[in-house]
C-alpha cells in the first residue's frame, strides 16, 4: 500500500471534525475523511457538469472549451442551463469542493499534530475566488458578472474587466496585490536558492550551518530573518498577495465605477497643494 | 486559542553574531550590530554587520548614481519646484529617447541620453550586485544557488531595457523610469502587440508567478506548522530527517497525494521562481521581434475563442468612404 | 500601546474607505456573457446626470410655414437661414439667443441694435459659420448624428462659449537640449484630457485636428518588417480612448471587445458611430473653428493663439448621446438643411445610412 518507509507510525485513529471513525481511512496515499467525501462528490459533479457544457459547445479543444456565466438580466437568480445555468452549478461545486477540501486539510492537521496554517493559507485563497464569482457579482446585482470557466476566454474576462476602469494599472489595492506577487517570487528564490546552497556547497565541501545562511545575508545586506522569520515573511507575502487581489476586484465596480486614475485625484487635491 | 507560532514571544539576546571566518583577503565585516525588538517579533533581532567590498562599494555608487540621475531629472521636469515634486511625483519620468533616434547609442542628454545613461548605471550596477553574490557565496563555501537566481531576474530586466530595443532598433520601445509612466508602458505595449495574454511565454510566467506565490504559502505555513517540532531548522532537517520533515511531508502526501522532501521543497521553489522572469524575458524578446499581434498568432494556432459576431463592417473598408 | 494602535488603524480604514461609492449601481451588459462587456454607473451620478441634461423647451410653438416671405428677402445680409420663413427666422433667433446670449445681453450679443443686418460684431460672423456647421452636421454627418442631430445647445447649453473646449498646450520644452520642464506632453498629473492617467495629455491635436493614423495593431500575426509602429504611437490612441471613454461616461467594452481591440467584427456598432464621429470633429474643427479664427478677440483664443476647439465632451458631456438622444432638431428644422422651395407638410427627416453590417452588404450585394 505506497507507504513511505517511515509513514506507518502516523496513520493513526482520531483527529476528524465529522464521522468519527466512519471515514477515518486512506486510499492509497489519499486521506479520506468525511470531507474527502464531500469533495469527491462536489468535484466529480462539478467536473462532470464542466464535460456536459463542453458537450453542448463547438469544441473539445482543452483551450478553448468555455463554460459562460449567465447574461445580467437573470440577476441573482437562477438562469436555465444552457444559458448560465451550468456555470452556476458549477460555482456551487467548487465552493463546495474548496470548502471540503481546507476542512479535509484541518482533520489531517489534527491528526498529525501540527498547526492549521495550511488550512488558514488556503482559505485566503477560496476567498479571492469567492470574491469573484459570488462577494463581487452580489454586489453588482448579477451572477453574469462572474469570470467563464475557460482557459483563454477567462482571460478575455480579465482584459474587458480591467479596461471597464479604463486603465485598471491604477487601482492601489492591485498595485498592493503586484507588488506582493513579485515580492513573495523574489523572497522565494532568495529561500530557495540560500536553502540549497548551504545543503549543495559544490563538489568535495562539506554542508553548511544555519550560522553560514545568516553570516551570507547579513554580509549581503546586513540582515539576515532567520530560519523561522523567513516562512512567516514569506507566508505573509503571498496571503497579502491573495488578499489584495481579493480586494481589488471587490471594490472595483461595487466601490469605485470611474476609471480608477481618477481615483488619484485625493493625492493632488490635498490641502497643502490643491490648484 | 494557543500559540500560532506567528510572533516570536521571548526574544534571547546574547552576544551578536561576527559571522562565520570568510576567505582571508578580504576587507573586513562593518558596522557594530544592534538589536531590534521590532523585527525580533518576527525573525532575527539583530541588524549588522555588513560586509561592503570593493563590488559592493561600486555597486551601490552606481545605483545611486542611477537614482539620482532619474530623480533629479524628474526634478526638474517640474521646474526645480520641491512642492510639485513631491505633488506629481507618482505621475513624473525619464522617458527613454524619442522614435527619431532609433537605437543611436548617445542621443542628446535631454532627448533620451539620461535614461541611457541611468539605465546603464543601474544594469552596470546590479551586475556587480550579481557578482558580488556569487563571491560572497564562495567566499563561505556556500554554493552559488543564489547568483544564478538572480542571473534570471537580470535576464528578464536586460531583455526589457536593452536587448529587445536592440533588436528592433530603437530606443522608444524600452520602458521609462516612473511609477504610473511605466505602468501606461505596459498596457501600451500590450495593446500595441494585440493582448499579451495571447503570448504563451506571458501564460508560462504568469503560471510561474502564481506558482511561487502559491508555493511560498504552502512552504512557509507547513513549516510554521511544524514549527513545535523544530520544522525551521532545515538544514539539519535535510540531512537528518526528523519528525518534522516527516509530519510535514505527510500532511501533502495524505492531502494531495503526493510530497516533497525538506531539501526537494526547495528546488520547487527555487525553479518556480527562476522560471517567473527566465519565461518572462523570452515572452519579451518574441514580441515584435517574431510576433507582431499575439491575438492574430493564438488564432493561427487554434487557442483564439470565438464569440458570435456582431457584423458591424469597418467603415474604412466602405466604398467611397473619406478616410 | 494596544489602544493606540487601534485607533490608528481606525482611522486608518475611516479614511481608506471615505473614498469608496455607495454599491448602487446601474448596470448593462454590452457583449456576450462571460465576456466581461459590462457598463457599471453609480446610479446617483445617473441621476444627477439626467437632471443635468434636459432639453429646454422652444422660445414659442412654431409657426406653421404658410407658403410667406422668405428671410432673405424680407432681411438684409441673410446668408444662411435665408430659405426660412420670416416668421421661423425670428423664431430660430429667438432660440438661439436663449442658447447662447448672456441674458443682459440679448440680441445685442451678436447684433447692432441700430442695424440688425451690420456684421460688425465679430460674434455674429462667428454664429453664421456656426449655423453652417450646424446644417453640416445634420445633413453630411448623419453617420454619427443619425436621427437625433444637433442644435447650437448641443454644444452651448446656454454658454457663449461652450463649457468643454480645448486649445493646443504651450510647449513644455524650453529648448531641445533642456530638461526643464521638459515634459514631452505626457507624465504630469490632473489631466483631465486623458482622464488623469500619465499618458500624453493632448490626444485632440494629432487626432481631432490633424489627421493622424489611431490605429496601430499590425493585421498580421508575424512581423513582416513594414508594419512599423512605436509603442508611442499606441499612449497617443490610448489617450484619446480614455477621453472618448470620460467623455461619454462608458468604459472600453461599450464599443470593443478587448481580447482584440482592432477586430469590428467583435465590436459593437457604437464603435463604427464614434469613427465617423472622429472625422466629424475633424471637420469641424479644421473647416469651419479654424475658419473663423482670424476674427476672434485675444480672450477667445487659447495660450498658444489658436482657437477653442471641440471634443467628444463638447457635445457628450459624459452621457454616451448628448442630452441622452432627445431628437431637439425635429423643433427647429431650420437647422437641419436648406428647406425645399415649396414649403411642404412637415415630413420626416430622411433616415441617416445604417452603420453597414455584413448582413446589410450581402443583402445590398445580393
Amino acid at each position: 500500500m505506497a507507504l513511505l518507509s517511515f509513514e506507518r507510525k502516523y496513520r493513526v485513529r482520531g483527529g476528524t471534525l465529522i464521522g468519527g471513525d466512519l471515514f477515518d481511512f486512506w486510499v492509497g496515499p489519499f486521506y479520506v475523511g468525511f470531507f474527502g467525501v464531500t469533495t469527491a462528490f462536489f468535484a466529480i459533479l462539478g467536473t462532470a457538469l464542466i464535460f456536459y457544457g463542453a458537450a453542448l459547445g463547438p469544441t473539445w479543444n482543452p483551450w478553448l472549451i468555455s463554460i459562460a456565466p449567465p447574461d445580467l438580466k437573470y440577476g441573482l437568480g437562477f438562469a436555465p442551463l444552457r444559458e448560465g445555468g451550468i456555470w452556476q452549478i458549477v460555482t456551487i461545486c467548487a465552493v463546495g469542493s474548496f470548502a471540503s477540501w481546507a476542512l479535509r486539510e484541518v482533520e489531517i492537521c489534527r491528526k498529525l499534530g501540527i498547526g492549521y496554517h495550511v488550512p488558514f493559507a488556503f482559505a485566503v485563497a477560496i476567498f479571492a475566488y469567492v470574491s469573484l464569482v459570488v462577494i463581487r457579482p452580489m454586489l453588482l446585482g448579477a451572477w453574469g458578472f462572474g469570470f467563464p470557466y475557460g482557459i483563454f476566454s477567462h482571460l478575455d474576462w480579465v482584459s474587458n474587466t480591467g479596461y471597464q476602469y479604463l486603465h485598471f494599472h491604477y487601482n492601489p489595492a492591485h498595485m498592493l496585490a503586484v507588488t506582493f506577487f513579485f515580492t513573495t517570487t523574489l523572497a522565494l528564490a532568495l529561500h530557495g536558492s540560500l536553502v540549497l546552497s548551504a545543503t549543495n556547497p559544490g563538489k568535495g565541501k562539506v554542508v553548511k550551518t544555519p550560522e553560514h545562511e545568516d553570516t551570507f545575508f547579513r554580509d549581503l545586506i546586513g540582515y539576515s530573518v532567520g530560519t523561522l522569520g523567513i516562512h512567516r515573511v514569506g507566508l505573509f507575502l503571498a496571503l497579502s498577495a491573495g488578499f489584495w487581489s481579493a480586494i481589488c476586484i471587490i471594490i472595483s465596480g461595487p466601490f469605485w465605477s470611474r476609471g480608477w486614475p481618477e481615483w488619484w485625484s485625493w493625492w493632488l487635491d490635498l490641502p497643502i497643494w490643491r490648484q | 486559542m494557543g500559540y500560532q507560532n506567528i510572533f516570536t514571544q521571548v526574544q534571547v539576546r546574547a552576544a551578536p553574531d561576527m559571522g562565520v571566518p570568510m576567505a582571508p583577503g578580504s576587507w573586513s565585516r562593518d558596522g557594530k550590530p544592534f538589536f531590534s525588538w521590532l523585527m525580533g517579533k518576527i525573525g532575527e533581532a539583530q541588524i549588522g554587520p555588513f560586509y561592503l567590498g570593493r563590488l559592493g562599494l561600486a555597486s551601490l555608487v552606481l545605483g545611486f548614481i542611477a537614482f539620482e540621475i532619474i530623480g533629479l531629472n524628474m526634478w526638474a521636469s517640474v521646474n526645480w519646484n520641491p512642492i510639485q515634486f513631491a505633488r506629481q511625483l507618482p505621475w513624473l519620468a525619464l522617458e527613454p529617447p524619442s522614435p527619431k533616434w532609433g537605437f543611436t547609442l548617445i542621443p542628446p542628454l535631454a532627448e533620451g541620453g539620461w535614461w541611457i545613461m541611468a539605465g546603464f548605471c543601474m544594469t552596470t550596477s546590479l551586475i556587480l550586485w550579481n557578482v558580488r553574490i556569487y563571491v560572497r557565496a564562495k567566499a563561505l563555501g556556500l554554493g552559488t544557488h543564489t547568483a544564478w537566481a538572480f542571473a534570471s531576474a537580470l535576464w528578464l530586466m536586460i531583455v526589457l531595457g536593452f536587448i529587445r530595443p536592440m533588436m528592433m532598433g530603437s530606443w522608444s520601445e524600452a520602458v521609462p523610469f516612473g511609477i504610473f509612466p511605466h505602468l501606461d508602458w505596459t498596457a501600451a505595449f500590450s495593446i500595441r502587440y494585440g493582448n499579451l495574454f495571447y503570448n504563451p511565454f506571458h501564460c508560462l510566467s504568469i503560471v510561474f508567478l502564481y506558482g511561487s506565490t502559491l508555493l511560498f504559502a504552502m512552504h512557509g505555513a507547513t513549516i510554521l506548522a511544524v514549527g513545535r517540532y523544530g520544522g525551521e531548522r532545515e538544514i539539519e532537517q535535510i540531512t537528518n530527517r526528523g519528525t518534522a520533515s516527516e509530519r510535514a511531508a505527510l500532511f501533502w502526501r495524505w492531502t494531495m497525494g503526493f510530497n516533497a522532501t525538506m531539501e526537494s521543497i526547495h528546488r520547487w521553489a527555487w525553479w518556480f521562481a527562476v522560471l517567473t522572469t527566465l519565461t518572462g524575458g523570452i515572452g519579451i524578446l518574441l514580441t515584435g521581434t517574431v510576433v507582431d499581434n499575439w491575438y492574430l498568432w493564438a488564432q493561427d494556432h487554434g487557442y483564439a475563442p470565438s464569440y458570435p459576431s456582431t457584423g458591424v463592417i469597418d467603415p474604412a473598408t466602405l466604398p467611397g468612404v473619406v478616410k | 500601546m494596544n489602544r493606540l494602535a487601534f485607533i490608528t488603524a481606525a482611522t486608518g480604514a475611516v479614511l481608506l474607505l471615505s473614498g469608496c461609492e455607495v454599491p448602487v449601481h446601474t448596470t448593462e451588459q454590452t457583449g456576450y456573457r462571460g465576456t466581461g462587456a459590462q457598463q457599471v454607473i453609480r446610479t446617483s451620478l445617473e441621476t444627477k446626470l439626467r437632471a443635468n441634461n434636459v432639453v429646454p423647451a422652444p422660445p414659442y410653438d412654431l409657426p406653421k410655414d404658410e407658403g410667406g416671405p422668405r428671410a432673405a428677402t424680407e432681411y438684409q445680409n441673410v446668408k444662411v437661414l435665408g430659405d426660412l420663413s420670416v416668421d421661423e427666422f425670428n423664431y430660430t433667433m429667438a432660440a438661439i439667443t436663449a442658447w447662447i446670449a448672456p441674458p443682459e445681453q440679448g440680441c445685442n450679443y451678436c447684433h447692432n441694435p441700430e442695424n440688425m443686418a451690420s456684421d460688425a460684431v465679430y460674434t455674429k460672423v462667428v454664429a453664421r459659420r456656426m449655423l453652417q456647421m450646424t446644417r453640416n452636421i445634420n445633413t453630411n454627418w448623419t453617420s454619427h448624428v443619425q436621427n437625433v442631430g444637433v442644435t447650437c445647445y448641443t454644444c452651448h447649453r446656454g454658454n457663449a462659449v461652450p463649457k468643454y473646449v480645448w486649445s493646443e498646450t504651450p510647449d513644455r520644452f524650453a529648448s531641445a537640449r533642456s530638461i526643464r520642464g521638459a515634459k514631452h506632453g505626457q507624465n504630469t498629473p490632473g489631466q483631465n484630457s486623458v482622464a488623469l492617467a500619465s499618458l500624453p495629455y493632448d490626444p485632440f491635436t494629432p487626432y481631432l485636428l490633424k489627421a493622424n493614423e489611431i490605429r496601430l495593431q499590425g493585421v498580421s500575426a508575424d512581423r513582416d518588417g513594414t508594419h512599423r509602429v512605436p509603442i508611442a504611437n499606441a499612449e497617443g490612441t490610448y489617450g484619446l480612448m480614455m477621453h472618448m471613454s470620460n467623455s461619454l461616461g462608458v468604459n472600453c467594452s461599450y464599443c470593443h471587445n478587448a481580447n482584440n481591440f482592432q477586430n469590428w467584427s467583435g465590436s459593437r456598432p457604437q464603435r463604427a458611430v464614434a469613427w465617423y464621429g472622429i472625422r466629424m470633429v475633424r471637420d469641424i474643427n479644421n473647416t469651419y473653428i479654424n475658419s473663423v479664427r482670424y476674427i476672434m478677440p485675444a480672450n477667445r483664443i487659447g495660450p498658444m493663439g489658436d482657437a477653442y476647439k471641440t471634443n467628444c465632451t463638447t457635445c457628450h458631456q459624459g452621457v454616451y448621446k448628448p442630452l441622452y438622444g432627445v431628437p431637439m432638431l425635429n423643433d427647429y428644422p431650420g437647422l437641419r438643411g436648406p428647406h425645399p422651395a415649396v414649403p411642404a407638410a412637415a415630413t420626416a427627416a430622411p433616415p441617416p445610412p445604417a452603420v453597414k453590417t455584413a448582413a446589410a452588404a450581402t443583402q445590398v450585394a445580393g
